[in-house]
């Protein structure tokens, strides 16, 4: 049985419930108050997202400020439980147009009860798409006035179409001008001992789209991945073009996308649903070029003064430029005085999560830009417990820019009725966890 | 629309404002009922809001039911959802009202919008009253008739609705029939998945009394059909193909072809973008090729990369799902992720359940190639600021080490952690270092001298401080002030609140004795006199026993306590195969999760919904009081009977695993045997009964002593005095002079442990049984209650003592009766008026 949850619940850091339903009679309505004193009332409550009290099992994630907690009373799938929490959170968004917390459920709780209805029946998961659910959940959320989505007007008696075989896509659709953008976001993750040895590097990248066609369109997108690359050469009997080609270490596609023909003809084909979707992510480890490179000196200088030095210097063209860096130094507990001087941006100490964060709004290519630092502690008497130092983490994100490489080679658009399209395609690295230890 | 301010969340009699706000609302509403006025649908919408965000937030708003259906006669739909939503969340509770529900619902049943038809019928059958069922089945049957895909999905669910409401009427209305063939040829993919979903539950809870459904349960396993879903596998959404896929997984292929077959079709399931797809594909993949050795090596290689994808994208909790899997595979094929162990490293931002998983990842992986590595990532942590991690990381370097043959590198780390004098780190590698040294000897020398230099006074944790007076025994001829140092620990035996503690004391004390006598003499003397006099039984024991064994010959008594020094080979695996392999046959569930068998957590899902609570190690109910109840607890305990006895088979399998335990075994037996003697004699003297020879196990727990003897007739059922009294202090004299006739444990069902939480609510459910409360305390997870009652018509009391235990869902009870005989009865009673506490 996949799921077959027995309820849902939405609740407050608090514990009252904001939302909940009951999909089946096997669990007693009062199952909410034990997860409350035996779970949210426990230290219980960080150490495991699975737990089970009686005979029931709680299955629970929290997002922002409300935990959302699944009720099953059979050896239920435990994946499917969580990835059908992130979809249903991903669809409310959707339909709010954004944020997705306490206010937004209260304010939309009529809507977020008729999704529940839709979107799980009897405790089996049914249709979580939004496309498809937006055709007939017809009573738009309440969207905040900042938000400038453009409405889209109901089809009216959608329900032919809510279960068919294109279940991403509807028939009918219509744009003045046909776009379509392309998005490769990639985030690096770094674990770089105190040597600076690469103890651990990967970068996890999605191709994102937001497609404005016509009809139902095919479309055809080609990369520079080394698998596709040799495939197209050998198909055409041509030795392959020389160039950077990026291994990937694995990929994994939306639902639009073929993977019969993306795995005989390694060629990455869809009918693309309207509006926004993750075409595709992927995960590298090698060859990963990093866009920052981080040198710390830490000393401790007997035992209420220490020096810290901390050196970042930028590896990527230098015609392209890092935004939103942010580098932040741990200092220990008892920091008393600071003092602190940097080549660009600006630092800052701050007390509550023990760092220096030092900021830098703009940060070009193949440049190099230092912190120094001394620090001042409190003497305390007796504790002679050493600082163990966190690790240093650092911020940013460089447009233009992928580690891994990876480029666009072509986007092609078919469509029977043969208007022009226009594509757009954009890159951005993002730092995902990005640590040096010092 | 918010809901009201917090004054109105905690609903109450004493809150007039909650209570005249729902009587606005009724007038409100009434008003509206009959007006055809323009603009009167979007004032009914807010009312409607109203009434919702009342009842979301608790506040019994049942009473505007009428009014709410005779408002239904409306066009708009999000008007007549809002109600449907009303009507299914109060129908249970008021069935008579929601007879009045029927006739709008069937009628828009009838609708033209299938929209309307659609949510009509789901809000019918969601109504989950048994005496409507009637009403149902005409909707239902035109509703899997219906020409709108998405009228039949809801009736295909609705179906197994009905099912669960009243299995008898579904099965005669032939409707598994139907939806049987509506799966087999109906156009629509989410109508055939649901017809999966449904039959799947229908049959195989019907398959337990009915042949024909047991076939029609085989028969979904059929190759034709398996073939039939696989081939149009995506044109299903992704919830439905993990429906699928779990079906194929109880597939038995008739030859590897088949299994081929099946894996090329699911190939391309791996890459796609949700994760529980690919973990249900994993398992079909590995279930598929158990028998095919070097394919299903193949398997993992192909299965690798998707699955280290999945841990690092999603959500925290979702890498804990997945981690927890890949633990399982790590464990049976530890090559698989050897050359990937930087996957496991942990980020400094990640929540410790997901850290704890990937330490055991990384001390699972761990080989010859990546020792080095690994450990001295994990070396790393032990510095971590999460003190429980730090831990964690270092029993992992321990670990680590117990596994290697080249441990050279390791125990250098090791001892470098006692260097970084931090107590938790110390206490940690102390308790390593001794389960190191009992595996290599060799290895001592180095070690001793770095843990001669730790001072003892800093060293508070019981188990590291019996490590390190272990090491001071094991010993002491490399340790020069080995004798010093236990001297005085002894000196401080008062202040020793450990009882681990002392008896390691004492046996170090032997120990040291045996090597350096002269230097321990003083201290071994001071050691046994203390032990003797010690109020903690084992302690005395043990100081007792090596007084004697030394009294009566010396060398006899080192034979006995220090012999030539063993090493131990390995170290007893906490589980046996057989339980891993019924976990990994459960792959992609809760049981890897919880690392338990789904035996062990959930019960059999035929046993309905309401009896599912049960876990091991119940001491069943004797044959001659169960017979005599209902046959429905017959069976349970029967149940638990198996479950118990399984349960002692893996005990024993893990005491003959382990090394040594075949002299320990008949010393035990023997000491049960003597202990059972002991509590035949001091049984309470009132049963002469007990006299027969043959003592089973549930004497052994004092159970069943006082149970009316076998030939005399089942006890009558007994009447207990709904009106009867006690005062405390009668109470109190009563519960000092009486002795205990019955002790007894038993489960809670999880609704009796979730109503719990007002524990004043289980008093007032106990009168109404006629069982009296009389004091009760505690606080969560433990609670204590003391219960008397009074037997009808005659001056008998009985008075219990009952403490629930909310997290193990367990109830002891204690009783204390005048007439002895009938305590049995009596805590029968008891227990069925528990078992019922918390139900609706």
């Amino acid at each position: 049985m996949p799921v077959a949850a027995s309820a849902i619940y939405f609740l407050n850091l608090r514990g009252d419930v904001l939302i909940n339903r009951t999909y089946r009679d096997d669990v007693g309505g009062n199952m909410v108050d034990a997860f409350r004193t035996h779970i949210m009332q426990t230290k219980e409550l960080g150490n495991c997202p699975v737990r089970q009290i009686g005979g029931c099992s709680f299955v629970y994630m929290r997002i922002s400020n409300v935990y959302i907690v699944i009720v099953v009373s059979s050896n239920a799938n435990v994946a499917c439980g969580f990835k059908f929490v992130v979809e249903a959170v991903a669809l409310f968004k959707s339909y709010f147009g954004g944020a997705f917390d306490e206010d937004a459920i209260k304010n939309n709780f009529v809507l977020i009860y008729e999704l529940l209805d839709e979107i799980m029946d009897f405790g089996y998961p049914q249709n979580l798409s939004p496309e498809i659910l937006k055709l007939y959940i017809t009573q738009e959320g309440v969207r905040s006035p900042f938000s400038s989505k453009p409405k889209e007007k109901p089809v009216p008696n959608a329900t032919l179409q809510v279960t068919g075989a294109v279940g991403w896509r509807r028939e009918g659709l219509s744009y003045k001008k046909n776009e379509v953008f392309l998005d490769i976001v990639e985030s690096v993750n770094l674990l770089m001992s105190s040597k600076g040895n690469v103890l651990r590097c990967d970068v996890t990248g999605k191709v994102l789209m937001k497609c404005f066609l016509s009809g139902m369109p095919d479309l055809k997108l080609g990369l520079n991945d080394k698998i596709g690359l040799e495939k197209e050469s050998e198909m055409k009997s041509r030795p392959a073009k020389s160039g950077k080609t990026i291994e990937l270490d694995d990929v994994t596609f939306h639902q639009c996308v073929n993977l019969t023909r993306f795995n005989s003809e390694k060629t990455v084909s869809f009918v693309p649903p309207d509006g926004e979707f993750e075409l595709m992510k992927y995960r590298i480890t090698e060859g990963v070029n990093l866009p920052f490179r981080v040198l710390p000196t830490i000393k401790e200088l007997g035992r209420t003064r220490m020096e810290v030095n901390v050196k970042v210097k930028s590896v990527f063209g230098a015609k392209m430029f890092a935004l939103g860096v942010v580098v932040k130094i741990p200092v220990p507990k008892q920091t008393a005085k600071t003092n602190f001087q940097v080549t660009s941006g600006r630092a800052k100490y701050n007390p509550s999560i023990d760092c220096l964060v030092w900021k830098i709004r703009k940060f070009p290519g193949q440049t190099e830009s230092t912190l120094s630092a001394e620090i001042e502690l409190i003497s305390t008497m007796g504790e002679k417990k050493s600082w163990t130092r966190p690790p240093i983490q650092m911020e940013f994100q460089v447009p233009m820019f992928t580690a891994s490489g990876l480029r666009v080679r072509f986007l092609k658009v078919w469509e029977k009725s043969g208007y022009n399209t226009v594509e757009w395609v954009r890159y951005i690295t993002k730092a995902g966890s990005y640590e040096i230890r010092c | 629309m918010a809901p009201p301010a917090a004054s109105a969340r905690y609903p109450s009699p004493s809150q007039p404002s909650g209570k005249s706000e729902v009587t606005d609302l009724k007038s409100q509403l009434r008003q509206l009922a009959g007006s055809r006025a323009p603009g009167v649908d979007d004032s009914k919408r807010d009312l409607f809001k109203k009434v919702i965000s009342y009842m979301t937030i608790g506040i019994d708003v049942s009473s505007v039911f009428g009014e709410m259906v005779m408002c239904s006669a409306t066009s708009d739909i999000v008007l007549k959802k809002m109600c449907y939503l009303y009507v299914g969340n109060y129908a249970k509770g008021n069935p008579d009202l929601s007879l009045l529900t029927i006739n709008f619902l069937q009628r828009d049943c009838k609708d033209e919008d299938p929209m309307i038809r659609g949510l009509a019928l789901r809000s019918l059958c969601s109504l989950r009253v048994p005496n409507l069922v009637e009403y149902l089945l005409g909707p239902l049957g035109s509703g899997l008739k219906d020409n709108n895909s998405y009228v039949r999905t809801i009736a295909v669910t609705g179906v197994l609705k009905l099912y669960h409401i009243s299995a008898s009427t579904c099965i005669d209305a032939e409707f598994p029939a139907t939806l049987k063939s509506l799966m087999l040829h109906d156009s629509d993919a989410q109508v055939v998945a649901n017809c999966l979903a449904a039959l799947q539950e229908i049959w195989s809870l019907e398959a337990s009394h009915s042949e024909e459904a047991c076939r029609e349960k085989e028969s979904l396993l059929s190759k034709p059909l398996i073939y039939y879903f696989l081939n149009r596998i995506k044109e299903f959404n992704e919830w439905a193909q993990c429906l699928i896929l779990e079906l194929a997984v109880k597939y038995v292929p008739s030859d590897s072809n088949d299994i081929f077959d099946i894996m090329n079709l699911l190939e391309d399931r791996l890459q796609h973008a949700n994760g529980a797809v690919v973990l249900a594909t994993v398992k079909v993949f590995l279930q598929l090729t158990l028998s095919m050795t070097d394919v299903h090596q193949q398997v993992y290689e192909r299965i690798k990369s998707p699955l280290l994808t999945l841990v690092s994208s999603g959500s925290p909790e979702q890498s804990y799902a997945i981690l927890s899997h890949l633990h399982l595979l790590v464990v049976r094929a530890p090559f698989i992720f050897a050359s990937d162990y930087k996957h496991f490293y942990c980020q400094y931002n990640e929540p410790s359940y997901v850290k704890k998983l990937k330490l055991e990842m990384l001390t699972a992986i761990a080989n010859e190639s990546n020792t080095y590595e690994i450990v001295t990532e994990l070396c790393e942590y032990a510095a971590n600021v999460d003190i429980e991690i730090a831990r964690e990381s270092i029993r992992a370097v321990g670990k680590i080490a117990l596994q290697q043959y080249d441990v050279n590198a390791i125990v250098d780390r090791l001892l470098q952690f006692l260097e970084m004098e931090k107590d938790y780190v110390t206490a940690e590698t102390l308790v390593l270092v001794k389960d190191l040294l009992r595996k290599h000897p060799q290895w001592s020398h180095d070690c001793i001298s770095v843990v001669g230099g730790i001072s003892s006074k800093n060293i508070q944790e019981p188990k590291a401080k019996a490590a390190l007076i272990w090491m001071l025994g094991e010993y002491a001829q490399d340790m020069s002030d080995a004798p010093y140092i236990l001297e005085n620990l002894i000196e401080n035996w008062e202040e020793e609140h450990s009882a681990e503690v002392r008896l390691h004391l004492l046996t170090a004390a032997m120990k040291c004795f045996f090597k350096r006598a002269p230097e321990t003499q003083k201290a071994l003397g001071i050691a046994l006199a203390a032990g003797i006099a010690d109020f903690h039984q084992d302690v005395h024991d043990r100081a007792l026993f090596y007084y004697r064994v030394l009294q009566h010959d010396v060398h006899v008594a080192e034979r006995v306590v220090s012999p030539p020094q063993q090493a131990v080979s390995a170290f007893a695996d906490t589980q046996s195969s057989e339980i891993k392999d019924r976990i990994f046959d459960e792959f992609n569930s809760l049981s890897v999760i919880y690392q338990k068998p789904s035996y062990m957590f959930t019960d059999k899902e035929h046993r309905g919904p309401f009896e599912f609570s049960d876990e091991i190690g119940n001491i069943p109910i004797t044959p001659e009081t169960s017979s005599d109840i209902v046959p429905a607890q017959q069976y349970e305990a029967n149940d638990k009977d198996l479950l118990l006895s399984t349960d002692e088979k893996d005990d024993n399998k893990g005491l003959s695993s382990n090394n040594g335990s075949a002299y320990t075994a008949p010393y035990e037996n023997s000491n049960i045997s003597s202990q059972m003697q002991e509590l035949a004699i001091s049984g309470p003297a009132t049963s002469a009964t007990t006299t027969q020879s043959s003592f089973d196990f549930d004497d052994l727990l004092g159970l069943g002593l006082t149970a009316a003897p076998a030939p005399t007739p089942s006890p009558p059922l007994l009447k207990l005095n709904p009106r009867a009294s006690l005062d405390p202090r009668a109470f109190q004299q009563k519960w000092r002079q009486l002795p205990i006739s019955l002790t007894q444990e038993f489960s809670v069902n999880p609704q009796g442990i979730a109503a719990l939480t007002v524990p004043q609510s289980l008093i007032k459910h106990m009168q109404s049984h006629s069982i009296h409360c009389i004091a009760s305390g505690g606080q969560a997870p433990n609670f204590k209650f003391f219960f008397f009652a009074q037997k009808e018509a005659e001056p008998s009391d009985y008075l219990t003592e009952c403490i629930i235990n909310s997290s193990s869902a367990k109830a002891q009870i204690k009783v204390k009766a005048d007439e002895q005989s009938t305590s049995q009865a009596f805590a029968t009673v008891f227990e069925t008026a528990l078992s019922k506490f918390g139900m609706p």
